[in-house]
């Protein structure tokens, strides 16, 4: 028995989980529609995938907001997983799932996957017969996404780096490395057995300033790591910037490096997507203006030229959306979708030079580290503030690189900390923006940068 | 002057706590920022051990409301913090209240300066004026 095989049976011999069948699992897999292969949609590239974010505690809700989706015509269906999943509180979900089925009241803020097991989930996503996306936000996602894939579920999103610096101040960070690679080799592995599983890269990360340079950079190393591993379809993604010119410079590059890197490492053959993601930013309190929001988004994400988007909804200030706003916006993006022609091609060279000098930098400093694996040179380079990300919580990150917008809104670099950004970029960089400015008014101007949308 | 910093609790929300950093350091203070989610007893270890003048606790989502409960007992138990000048700041509440209310609670928990939501700078000029009075009155004496 392999030893991945054996790390199996331990993971999936925990107590919340009913008697796993390997045998009958890889037999599903084998045999599964293609229509719930995520990959097998992007190979046929009729069009932009609209996926919205969503999860209920109870498989009845969870069920209905289904009905609901594709009603609105969804293309690719979500399964957002609550907290308690999400680190592992397989005890607390189990409890507060009981609570939300007696009572009617939601206690979980999405669906406890493990909790309701791959046997009765199965059924739901084989009665709908769409791709379906696991969206959760866990370090230690191992059992997670064996149930995930157990049930239909063949793209899973997250990463080591993005699934823990935006989101947790002390898990360790070497250990997230480790848990993703047996996410990474379960994911390769079931590929074989029918049309790849899908790999998503969670690109926003902070969405809070971060510049382009370092999304990309951690983009790129998500998927290395994950195509070392023997994945072969995978997607990068970002999200809205505040500025169309940046967000078309930034798809360019992502783009053209990803395809480059990819070659490096001999996985050329790997199929890349891009996803780009609505506003993640602080929303509008106004419900008609985020709708408007939502609108220029999915207008930005077809200049981008992104194979899938990824949807807020008009009640996003709020808190969860309820399944009648979330099927709404999937209903208007199709729609904007449907109605843009006749796209412009905007190139702007200075500004994609200026990102690729960034990005190749970064990348180079990342691979000169003298750890013998990727994942060891990705870790001290995160620990030496090579890479760095504005607003992470995480107590690894080095927080010294100072981001503010310059009058087109565009995200620049004005610290760069110890992040190697060529000088002759950090000046471009900074001759963008009003530096004379005292720190206070800096700071305010950050504020402001941060809730432009609002 | 050292200030030690950081969120209160359960509390993940960073964005304000990297600001009051930055603020804090243009000010020309040794900051010493303990992050998000950050426990009482961290805090008043870290002022111990940087030998602080300044404790400076933030809550976004309110729940200062809840440990503050036992911030007079706790620092009783540590020596030499007779002078740590105490103060807190963001969103005071969960939910909605009016300082009038607020101010005087937290000041009864044992904080000497009291922002609700108050604006970055405004609280850092209330330090400032609080440490030159302090001051002042300490040469008087």
């Amino acid at each position: 028995m392999s030893l991945l095989q054996e790390e199996r049976e331990i993971i999936l011999s925990n107590e919340y989980v009913d008697n796993f069948d390997f045998a009958e699992v890889s037999e599903f897999v084998k045999n599964a529609s293609k229509d719930l292969f995520i990959s097998h949609h992007f190979n046929k590239k009729n069009k932009m995938l609209v996926q919205p974010r969503g999860g209920f505690p109870t498989y009845k809700k969870q069920f209905a907001l289904n009905e609901f989706f594709v009603q609105a015509n969804v293309d690719v269906l979500p399964l957002t997983i609550d907290s308690n999943t999400r680190l592992n509180d397989y005890a607390t979900a189990k409890k507060m799932l009981r609570l939300s089925e007696e009572n009617d009241v939601d206690m979980l803020n999405g669906y406890p996957l493990v909790n309701h097991g791959y046997r009765t989930t199965r059924k739901m996503i084989t009665h709908f017969n769409k791709p379906v996306s696991l969206r959760h936000g866990t370090p230690d996602a191992r059992l997670l996404i064996e149930t995930a894939i157990a049930s239909g579920i063949f793209e899973i999103e997250g990463g080591p780096i993005t699934y823990l610096l935006p989101y947790s101040k002390n898990f360790p960070l070497d250990k997230a490395f480790l848990y993703w690679k047996y996410v990474e080799r379960v994911c390769a592995n079931y590929s074989k057995l029918n049309e790849p599983i899908n790999r998503e890269s969670f690109g926003p990360l902070t969405a809070t300033l971060v510049p382009p340079a370092i999304t990309i950079v951690i983009q790129l190393l998500e998927m290395l790591l994950s195509l070392e591993e023997g994945v072969k379809s995978f997607s990068v993604s970002f999200a809205q910037q505040g500025s169309m010119n940046q967000d078309i410079v930034t798809g360019a590059v992502i783009k053209k490096l990803a395809k480059y890197y990819a070659q490096q490492i001999n996985c050329g053959d790997a199929a890349i997507h891009l996803v780009y993601h609505q506003w993640m930013g602080a929303f509008p309190t106004n419900k008609d203006y985020a709708e408007q929001l939502i609108n220029m988004s999915t207008v930005i994400a077809s200049m981008v030229g992104a194979d899938k988007i990824i949807t807020k909804t008009r009640e996003e200030a709020s808190g969860i959306p309820t399944k009648e706003a979330n099927a709404k916006t999937v209903a208007n993006t199709q729609y904007t979708l449907g109605i843009l022609n006749g796209l412009p091609n905007v190139v702007d060279e200075e500004e994609e030079e200026m990102l690729t000098l960034q990005v190749k930098a970064i990348m180079e400093a990342v691979f000169n580290d003298p750890a013998d694996t990727l994942w060891r040179k990705v870790f001290n380079s995160i620990k030496s503030g090579v890479i760095d990300v504005p607003f992470s919580p995480h107590i690894i990150n080095h927080n010294n690189m100072i981001t503010i917008r310059d009058a087109k809104k565009n995200i620049r670099i004005i610290k760069r900390g110890n992040v190697p950004i060529p000088d002759r970029c950090y000046a471009y960089e900074k001759a963008q923006c009003d530096l004379t400015k005292d720190t206070t008014s800096i700071v305010t101007d950050i504020i402001h940068d941060i809730g432009i949308m609002q | 002057m050292k200030v030690v910093t950081g969120v209160v609790g359960n509390d993940i929300h960073v964005v304000a706590n990297r600001l009051i950093e930055l603020s804090l350091h243009a000010r020309g203070y040794e900051v010493f920022n303990l992050g998000v989610n950050t426990y009482l007893e961290e805090f008043f270890d870290a002022a111990v051990e940087t030998g602080a003048d300044v404790l400076m606790i933030s809550s976004l989502n309110g729940e200062a409301e809840g440990w503050s409960r036992e911030v007079k007992l706790l620092k009783s138990k540590y020596k030499h913090l007779d002078d740590l000048i105490m103060m807190i700041g963001g969103n005071l509440v969960v939910g909605s209240g009016n300082s009038e209310d607020i101010i005087p609670k937290y000041k009864n928990y044992g904080f000497d300066i009291v922002c609700h939501q108050v604006d970055l700078n405004t609280g850092l000029d209330l330090l400032e004026t609080f440490i030159n009075e302090r001051d002042t009155k300490e040469s008087t004496k």
